[in-house]
């Protein structure tokens, strides 16, 4: 398969990226780990006479804990970096784990965080445990910047708020309060080289090892045009003791908040049954991991 | 527009210019005639071009030639030294696993990524490791055996050397 031909540039600053971002915009792409532009542009759906390289680009592939109040990654990070990275299995879990499943291990070590985000899939791995995190995505372009939170990223199958001319820099996130405990579960028919037919990710914090819920986010992929969050069935948590029929409950009313489809991967109905299973599922493994929390 | 780049292949230092729509893949097997890293889906999804780039195994389809500048690249006829077959291929060979060959290139540099940096590794890790490079003859139980022989075998090395 051959690539069309395009005009390449591989600026070497930030600033040199976005200046040409701001005067090619519409007709550029940026090229990252290029797993998923090059093969769009195989295939012929991309055609940019433009392509901008930003592996050149300092610092974007940089994973920067910021004094234990949280960790600023770059929008150039690969997914293999992620899932190794120790900060971000002890404290991120859910982040950690879905990179892990990206893909396969060739395609890990080329994708990134930036580009998964951004091509916005509905089924892609990196967006549930981002909004479980209160991920804030910076957005830069030549004439300014902005943060937008990670529930709000996500329009619609490939579309996200982001401009032609806007690169996504970092992702910052908060470190979670002391006795969180996180999870990632992704459904598919194989376990690698795998889009998700459903996937999970949660995230919850106890007042104590043995106490009440105190914080719960869930949100779920594939299960809609966009990643979501779960917020009814996470008010059903927030106050209670955790226990087997209440996360049951959880997965019943996660259900009713997604509208899958049914393709190639997976019925919808069988969609829901899965989404109220790893819901379930998602939850418990995240309240073990809570109650074994370590300072 | 035909840039200009440096990196080095298996140990020595190439340069050449190339259309930026190059991809790596094209560019190992095309201009240098290193054929032995194979084209298959061109997608990212078999595996078969994997070489290892600054020691990470990758998908050469989805790379530039252009990206590699300036980079180290790790091809199959990089492995052997002085006509001997490195303790993977060598354990590839031994133990059967190689069928019509096509995905061996790369099954055998996903293994040696591998071995790099875990040189004991278990099964699972093994059957993780390879998971993206794709066996149509489906001989993976082969393969395993052949890596876990070859870990085995680079460790006695290390340890009587």
């Amino acid at each position: 398969m051959l690539l069309p031909k395009f005009e390449y540039h591989e600026p070497s600053t930030l600033q040199d990226a976005l200046n040409l971002l701001s005067e090619l915009g519409g007709n550029a792409k940026v090229l990252a780990g290029g797993t998923d532009l090059l093969v769009r542009m195989k295939q012929k759906i991309d055609r940019p006479s433009h392509v901008i390289s930003i592996a050149r680009v300092p610092g974007l592939d940089a994973i920067i804990p910021r004094n234990g109040h949280g960790v600023t990654i770059g929008g150039a990070v690969s997914a293999g970096a992620i899932s190794r990275h120790e900060l971000l299995n002890d404290r991120f879990l859910p982040l950690a784990l879905a990179a892990g499943r990206l893909g396969a291990p060739m395609i890990r070590n080329r994708a990134t965080i930036g580009g998964n985000l951004v091509n916005a899939r509905p089924a892609a791995d990196l967006p549930p445990p981002c909004m479980v995190l209160n991920a804030e995505f910076k957005l830069k372009s030549a004439s300014g910047e902005r943060e937008v939170a990670a529930v709000e990223f996500f329009r619609g199958p490939g579309e996200a708020d982001i401009e032609p001319n806007e690169l996504l820099v970092s992702i910052n996130v908060e470190t979670p309060m002391p006795w969180t405990g996180g999870s990632y579960i992704k459904l598919g028919a194989r376990k690698t080289l795998e889009i998700s037919m459903v996937n999970v990710a949660a995230l919850i914090t106890l007042q104590s090892p043995d106490g009440v819920i105190t914080d719960a986010r869930i949100a779920l992929g594939a299960v809609a045009p966009t990643p979501v969050r779960a917020y009814a069935a996470e008010e059903l948590l927030i106050g209670e003791k955790p226990t087997d029929e209440l996360f049951e409950r959880a997965g019943m009313t996660g259900v009713g908040l997604c509208s899958p489809i049914t393709d190639h991967r997976g019925t919808m109905e069988y969609r829901c049954m899965m989404i109220e299973v790893l819901v379930k599922r998602s939850l418990k493994q995240a309240v073990e991991r809570a109650k074994s929390w370590k300072p | 527009m035909k840039t200009i780049i440096q990196m080095t292949v298996n140990g020595e230092l190439v340069e050449s210019a190339v259309e930026p729509n190059r991809t790596l893949l094209q560019f190992l097997r095309e201009d240098l005639d290193l054929t032995g890293t194979k084209h298959g889906c061109g997608l990212g999804d078999c595996g078969a071009c994997t070489v290892i780039l600054d020691g990470k195994p990758v998908n050469s389809c989805l790379v530039l030639a252009v990206q590699a500048h300036g980079r180290e690249v790790l091809t199959i006829e990089g492995l052997a030294e002085n006509g001997n077959l490195h303790p993977i291929q060598q354990a590839f060979v031994d133990k059967g696993a190689i069928q019509c060959g096509f995905c061996t290139p790369g099954m055998i540099l996903s293994a040696k990524a591998l071995l790099d940096e875990n040189p004991k590794p278990s099964e699972l890790e093994i059957r993780t490791a390879i998971s993206g490079n794709l066996c149509r003859c489906t001989g993976y139980q082969k393969i395993v055996e052949a890596v876990q022989e070859a870990a085995t075998v680079i460790d006695g090395t290390e340890v009587s050397s």
